[in-house]
């Protein structure tokens, strides 16, 4: 294992901001995956599966089971990850909102473009990312329809889902996207609540990463077989939305399969205790994502469901 | 008349709304409609100042109106009387998901009632204040692909500058980008500072909302003297970013004209007591955009000079 420095910036104040990559089987000719972890300062599970995995890796490169080169990068914005921010604390600029990056430009577009550049030439590109919003969910692979967009190697993480699905215009500077269109073959695996650690989901993610690297020769390991993904589109997504405002109360966990009428949660007066509501199922499928604060606004989404699906 | 045009219930006994004032013609039906729009940063508060002028202006003069004339101070209610620039608890810029979605997060619904409410607007002012970081000139933002339509309105708001820069995808998720989708052209004004007021900024665009409202027929004025704006596609922008870290200290005032190699800055280490770098101006010009908070990292964007071709 190689510990590499990919980008070191100067802070007016702080101690340098140090991005450091995990390198394993630099000499190797054979595949090549790079995996990239906590962009955001709240992606702590992304982080925990990251750090895991390099010392995974490690083992493995000590009985020499490593037949591709790999490179892992834990954490980019540990500047957020130290002070319990989400984006770059000065300006809350979104690293991962700076893609391809620009040398000459902005702090975190020039951020984004030593990271981008320290990604070049990789054949398999895993993005960790947390949620966009306050749910939580059970880990799935999401792949946007660049047109550059591999789903085998999607497929060979053996997850449940995959939301496969055409991107939007602020996913152009995202990392996948970019990533995709500069040849390597890139998604990203989604899972979990931001800020926190869940063992189970960050478990089952850190098998898939080790499934695909074994799948594609990177890894000389015995795997067990993941799922046949199902690809998910969003046409086939149902989102159940609250009613009412207040205190959230879940029934179900991500991952659990429901029946047309399960009551999947209730809602009543933050203030009052009146039972304002409760949020049924209204058809057959499985919980894929829900709100995960206690408190929740009227009309946010508490719980997607998938369904009808069919193999494509 | 105050109306709420979008309300969502918050988890405790409180809503987050969206209220407008619309102004109407005093006698006879129109179906002619502009809407005046500030906060959808919620750090941006120059564009609140102007809806006030303009809701004055309005109700001493409410023979002169013409047309729906109507004021939207706070789009980002809760982040403005927060300080807080995105949607809060969601921590998402509300112009970067337009038109939004009924059946997404919260900040999308957001967008969605805001596209709702102002959709059959012919025109739209979206008023921004940069942001906290740097101070600007009253300028519009163009996309090159909507030139021929919005740069003659432009033209009329007694601005000082009109930047019609490259169509960026990712743009096309801001308010802007949407509304004029729905034929509803918009304009996006920047001028000032975030989290502050600059008074002569809000009167110098008070009287070219009027203009452009005289010419466009929803008030029955005379059109105003106003200043012909500085057009970007005679000359060129040159960015001037930090080349370290430190206190950036300029070393001229906002929108002077500058010559080649003239010293806009210099950025500094108060630990050592050392000047680090002096930041050069490239072309000579107007330098109208300046840095307004003084802590800068490598690449953080300290001023901006326009100088006109030959």
């Amino acid at each position: 294992m190689k510990r590499i420095e990919i980008l070191n910036f100067k802070s007016p104040n702080r101690a340098p901001l140090k991005v450091e990559g995990f390198l394993f089987g630099e000499e190797s000719y054979g595949t090549t995956i790079a995996i990239v972890g906590s962009m955001s300062g709240d992606y702590i599970n992304q982080l925990y599966v990251a750090s895991g995995l390099v010392d995974y890796l490690r083992q493995k490169e000590e009985e020499g089971k490593i037949t591709g080169k790999i490179l892992v990068i834990p954490a980019i914005n540990t500047y957020a990850l130290n002070m319990g921010e989400t984006f770059w604390p000065l300006d809350k600029t979104d690293i991962n909102m700076m893609f391809p990056g620009y040398v000459q430009g902005e702090t975190t577009q020039r951020i984004a473009a030593k990271l981008f550049e320290s990604l070049q030439g990789y054949d398999y590109g895993i993005i960790l990312e947390g949620r966009r919003d306050q749910g939580m969910c059970l880990p799935y692979v999401k792949l946007i329809q660049s047109g550059y967009e591999d789903i085998d190697s999607a497929r060979d993480l053996g997850m449940r889902f995959i939301h496969f699905r055409p991107y939007s215009p602020i996913e152009t500077v995202m990392l996948q996207y970019n990533w995709q269109l500069w040849g390597t073959k890139a998604c990203s695996v989604v899972f979990g609540k931001n800020g926190t650690i869940d063992r189970l989901s960050s478990g089952e993610v850190h098998g898939a990463l080790v499934r695909l690297m074994s799948k594609r020769g990177i890894l000389d390991t015995s795997v067990f077989e993941g799922y046949a993904s199902n690809i998910i589109e969003p046409d086939d997504i149902t989102v159940l939305k609250a009613q009412c405002a207040g205190i959230f109360d879940s029934l179900v966990g991500c991952g659990v399969v429901v029946q047309k009428g399960e009551v999947l949660g209730r809602i009543t007066d933050a203030l009052s205790g009146e039972k304002l509501e409760n949020i049924t199922a209204p058809i057959d499928g499985v919980v894929t994502c829900q709100y995960a604060n206690p408190l929740i606004f009227q009309n946010s989404i508490a719980f997607r469901i998938a369904s009808a699906i069919t193999k494509r | 008349m105050i109306e709420e045009v979008f309300s969502i219930d918050l988890p405790v006994g409180e809503q987050f709304r969206i209220q407008r004032c619309r102004y109407t013609p005093q006698s006879g039906e129109t179906k002619k409609r502009i809407s005046i729009v500030s906060g959808i940063h919620g750090d941006e508060l120059e564009g609140q100042y102007v809806c006030f002028l303009l809701g004055e202006w309005l109700r001493s003069n409410p023979e002169k109106i013409k047309a729906t004339i109507d004021i939207y101070p706070a789009i980002n209610s809760l982040g403005i009387d927060s300080i807080t620039r995105s949607v809060p608890f969601y921590d998402v810029d509300l112009n970067r998901i337009f038109p939004g979605s009924k059946n997404d997060f919260l900040p999308a619904q957001i967008a969605d009632g805001v596209v709702s409410a102002m959709s059959g607007s012919e025109i739209a002012i979206d008023i921004h204040s940069s942001n906290i970081f740097l101070r600007e000139i009253p300028q519009v933002r163009i996309a090159k692909s909507q030139a021929d339509t919005l740069v003659p309105l432009a033209n009329k708001l007694n601005i000082d500058f009109v930047w019609v820069h490259d169509a960026v995808t990712v743009l096309e998720s801001t308010f802007a980008h949407a509304m004029n989708t729905l034929g509803t052209k918009t304009l996006v004004v920047e001028m000032g500072v975030g989290m502050r007021l600059s008074k002569a900024y809000g009167h110098q665009l008070l009287d070219g909302i009027l203009n452009l409202m005289a010419c466009e027929g929803f008030l029955e004025i005379a059109p105003l003297e106003v200043r012909m704006p500085i057009q970007s596609e005679v000359g060129e922008v040159a960015y001037l970013n930090a080349s370290c870290p430190g206190l950036f200290v300029p070393a001229i005032e906002h929108c002077q004209m500058i010559q080649k190699g003239d010293i806009v800055g210099e950025i500094v280490d108060p630990l050592s007591g050392q000047t680090l770098d002096e930041v050069i101006a490239p072309i000579g010009g107007i330098l109208f955009t300046l840095r307004a908070y003084p802590i800068v990292y490598e690449g953080s964007l300290v001023g901006r000079i326009f100088g006109e071709n030959g």
